[in-house]
């Protein structure tokens, strides 16, 4: 009798916590990993156009930048042909902060060069990133939830995410505008060299679509 | 891709040229812009509208206000002549583009940007006026291309004292850029702010829910939700929600949270898209329906759910039962504990089967299409009826009218009054049976937020509500010592059974009641009817237990006779569904109107007046917003007036036998239908979406041909 009554009730609360279980599961799997300020950051490993594999993992200790980009969106132009994307490479990979250029145009769309291409870039415009990274699957743009071009991302030495989002206020492809921009990138680092919380770690990236692979 | 680059660099190029140039309406092969003006002449102080009407080449598309994941909102600026003022850009509903994994809002093919300008009181100019305005935006297929026009649209002004002319050519544009606008929201909306999740909640009381087919939510800030992300819709007759993921870039609460909202609305056998404009969409933290933190949120519903269950106990429909399992024991006292145990857990198992049960019809319902909350089975005279009965029977056992088995303690249904487990089960059943009706006003915040969430979870929501239903008197089997402390079995249960009949006989004045508002006096009627029957029934089965021979035998035929005719009453009030069954309707500003029956349109018909006649319905969208884009504008109501129409509306919100030959007859299977009789037996047939220039055109192609110029420019004013 009482066997039996323990065998019910084990049974009721086994079946109880079999429900629970699976309502709960799909809860848990369901928000996409989306990268978020103050998180840690995704990490990658990538191929860089002299052919070297990196990782986000190599540079622990150091600030990190991710600049995804597009050669040919006319976003993209706008902060090189103004000058804009090269002065700020120049200026903090010269105080030790790690520049990461990322292209994850699918190939054969816009934006996708190869390697000997991606150093010419660089030469003709002037650019000076740490390294030029391809992500042709996309894989990492997808973890980081990189939408545009170009779409920016600050790394703390800790591997935390300071900053993501667009490089300033200025959503347009007008060059004139970057004189009355406030660069969102360069405060987000100046207060990231100082050890101070960022004040604006997140803005709205603006641009074109990164060319994904389907 | 060294072609590609050659593309993108003559495209450029062919850029720079057109600033150059500044030539207008022909911005290159993607976009072609051009201004265009409603009126053929403008009036000093009277505002006009012109449109930027963007021809996309094929496969392209330019942005809306929040473009989305990329792109850039199109953008006038105006160098207007002194005096003049502009509007802000009047948006058309965009579309939702998606690129592989993101998605952008804007348009494709061709898209008029509407405006309104006011020129000055002081407008004496001779000759035409010159409005200029440079427009730029970002038109992208893959690739994307900025472009930029300065367009320039000159306009001849009036003379004084003239009334206002449509251009006629112009006019047909502006009428399809209208119609393309989102409509002012009829309903409040409110967004709930979760941490991954926010939930649009939108008051839309009368909705049918299965017509609903989807909806999209476009928000105007581009920082509000992640855009690509899929919109869970869930729709209930008075609510609509859309779960929405939150973007990350959300880090305050938004200033603003309308934007556009996108339903899909089954008319028959065609699908039509209605767009609502959300203003002044309130903003709050997320209501329990919304997925805030999923895991809490759901040991909250779960605790909340028990709770409830635990506080059904003490509700008038569900306490007698309990306490007749309750007075068992109390007789059982003397039994061994591990008997106490086992009845306690078949009790509890007889509560979850019936709750599984339920929860499994409602789950399963809403998988086919159905949308329907919980109550939904109070939603059917039926079951109202049929409860009301079951609880009238049990009223009256307790009261002592009739006497299942042989004992007097009997509940009154005799599997519940088995001694054996299976008695317990089917106690727990009983509870489970007679507790629905107290369900929804007690339990709306668990089972709302159960309905809410995938089925899963839903079922363990209403799970731990048996749970909590069953777990005072498994509590008490569990433990004897208290059974002991129950004061000892005498006549005092008696009277006390008899005493519990009452709240059973106010649940059913209640069920009576409810049953009122979803039926009509014959309905009404027909139920209680159905009640004396339970009470007939009652008296039968007690004469045939007590008596024997030919005494016995009427009985058992008086038995027979009361079910079946509980059964013909039952089919009588499902057969009269009242007036007023579908709660509120959406009272939208309408022209003067009266209801329509078959009598009056033929009495009118007769005496040879023109009518209108407008069907409608509460939960029909397009009905809503025919009825306040179209019916309810002052050139048509001027119109029905000027015309001496009458306008005759009838309301299908319930059934309608005479609405419902009307719809027959005219090869339409529901709601809207728009008649026009003038002179005539035979009317003409509206279409199921209407534009005032579609109505007064109607109306005047019909009466009086010639003026139909004036009245479009009556309705142009709108």
């Amino acid at each position: 009798m009482t066997y039996l009554a323990r065998r019910t009730l084990l049974a009721a609360c086994l079946g109880g916590a079999s429900a629970l279980a699976i309502a709960v599961a799909p809860t848990f799997a369901n928000p996409a990993a989306q990268a978020r300020v103050g998180a840690p950051a995704p990490a990658f490993s990538l191929t860089d156009s002299a052919g070297q594999t990196v990782s986000l993992g190599d540079f622990k200790g150091k600030t990190v930048v991710l600049e995804w980009t597009n050669h040919e969106c006319p976003y993209v132009r706008k902060h090189y042909n103004g000058n804009n994307m090269q002065s700020l490479q120049k200026k903090w990979t010269g105080q030790g902060v790690v520049w990461l250029t990322v292209i994850s145009s699918e190939p054969g769309s816009q934006g996708h060069v190869t390697a000997a291409e991606a150093n010419k870039l660089t030469t003709d415009r002037g650019a000076a990133p740490t390294a030029v990274l391809f992500d042709p699957k996309g894989s990492a743009g997808r973890a980081y939830g990189a939408q545009t071009t170009p779409h920016m991302y600050i790394i703390k030495g800790d591997g935390t995410l300071a900053y993501m989002g667009g490089i300033d206020d200025k959503a347009t492809t007008r060059v004139d505008d970057l004189k009355t921009a406030k660069n969102f990138v360069d405060a987000a680092l100046s207060e990231v060299a100082q050890g101070k919380p960022v004040s604006v770690p997140t803005a709205r990236a603006y641009g074109c679509t990164i060319k994904y692979s389907s | 891709m060294a072609r590609g680059l050659w593309l993108v660099a003559v495209l450029f190029l062919f850029a720079g040229l057109l600033r150059a140039t500044n030539a207008s309406a022909a911005a290159g092969e993607l976009v072609k812009a051009e201004l265009i003006a409603e009126p053929a002449a403008i009036n000093p102080g009277q505002p006009f509208w012109v449109g930027l009407k963007l021809q996309v080449k094929e496969r392209w598309h330019v942005y809306w206000r929040n473009p989305g994941d990329s792109g850039e909102a199109v953008a006038i600026t105006w160098q207007l002549p002194p005096g003049f003022t502009a509007g802000p850009i009047v948006w058309p509903t965009p579309q939702r583009i998606p690129v592989a994994h993101l998605a952008n809002f804007g348009y494709e093919g061709e898209t008029i940007l509407l405006a309104q300008v006011t020129p000055p009181d002081t407008l004496d100019a001779p000759g035409p006026v010159d409005l200029k305005a440079d427009a730029t935006w970002l038109v992208c297929e893959k690739e994307c291309i900025p472009g930029e026009a300065s367009l320039s649209l000159p306009l001849h002004v009036a003379k004084r004292g003239t009334a206002p002319a449509s251009d006629p050519t112009k006019q047909g544009q502006f009428d399809v850029a209208r119609s393309k606008l989102p409509q002012p929201s009829p309903w409040t909306a409110r967004l709930g702010l979760g941490r991954e999740q926010l939930t649009l909640e939108i008051d839309a009381k009368g909705l049918e829910p299965s017509a609903v087919r989807s909806a999209l939510f476009f928000p105007n800030e581009p920082t509000l939700i992640r855009h690509a992300a899929p919109q869970q819709l869930s729709v209930t007759s008075s609510r609509l929600a859309l779960r929405l993921d939150r973007s990350a870039l959300l880090t305050a609460p938004p200033v603003d949270a309308g934007g556009v909202l996108v339903i899909e609305e089954l008319l028959g056998r065609t699908t039509v898209k209605q767009a609502f404009e959300l203003s002044n969409v309130a903003v709050g933290a997320a209501p329990p329906v919304a997925g805030a933190a999923p895991l809490s949120m759901f040991l909250q519903a779960i605790l909340l759910a028990v709770l409830g269950g635990i506080v059904l106990n003490l509700m008038p429909c569900v306490f007698p039962v309990l306490s007749i399992k309750v007075l068992a024991l109390i007789e059982q006292a003397g039994g061994s504990k591990s008997d106490l145990r086992r009845h306690g857990g078949a009790y509890m198992g007889g509560v979850l089967f019936a709750f599984l049960a339920l929860a499994s019809v409602l789950l399963g319902m809403r998988a086919a299409g159905a949308e329907v909350g919980w109550g939904f089975q109070l939603q059917s005279p039926l079951t109202i009826a049929l409860l009301a009965y079951l609880l009238l029977a049990m009223g009256l056992s307790l009261s002592g009218a009739f006497h299942v088995g042989l004992s007097l303690q009997g509940v009154g249904l005799g599997l519940s009054r088995r001694p054996g487990l299976a008695g317990s089960f089917f106690a727990g059943i009983l509870a489970a049976v007679v507790a629905t009706p107290c369900t929804a006003p007690f339990m709306a915040s668990a089972v709302g937020y159960a309905l809410t969430q995938p089925a899963a979870l839903a079922l363990a929501v209403i799970l731990a509500l048996g749970f909590g239903l069953a777990l005072p008197f498994l509590a008490l089997t569990l433990m004897p010592r208290l059974v002991d402390r129950l004061p000892r079995p005498g006549a005092w249960m008696v009277t006390l059974r008899q005493l519990l009949a009452f709240p059973l006989y106010a649940t059913v004045a209640w069920l009576i009641w409810v049953l009122g508002q979803q039926v009509g006096p014959e309905g009404l009627f027909a139920a209680l009817v159905g009640l004396v029957l339970v009470g007939l029934a009652a008296w039968s089965f007690n004469v045939m237990q007590t008596t024997g021979g030919w005494g016995r035998r009427a009985a058992t035929g008086m038995l027979a006779a009361s079910f079946a005719g509980i059964g013909v009453a039952v089919a009588g009030l499902d057969g009269d569904r009242g007036p007023n069954s579908h709660g509120t309707a959406i009272h939208a500003a309408t022209a003067r109107h009266e209801p329509f029956t078959q009598a009056w349109l033929d009495e009118l018909l007769a005496a040879r007046r023109p009518v209108f006649v407008n069907m409608t319905a509460a939960w029909c969208i397009t009905c809503l917003v025919n009825e306040r884009t179209a019916l309810s504008s002052d050139a048509v109501r001027a119109a029905f007036t000027a015309r001496n129409i009458t306008y005759l509306k009838g309301d299908w919100t319930n059934r309608n036998p005479e609405i419902t030959r009307i719809l027959e007859k005219h090869g339409r299977s529901g709601v809207p239908l728009y008649l026009l009789y003038i002179d005539s037996d035979e009317p003409v047939v509206l279409p199921q979406i209407l534009t005032p220039s579609m109505v007064l055109g109607e109306i005047d192609r019909i009466v009086d041909p010639l003026q139909r110029k004036a009245s479009l420019s009556t309705s142009a004013k709108e």
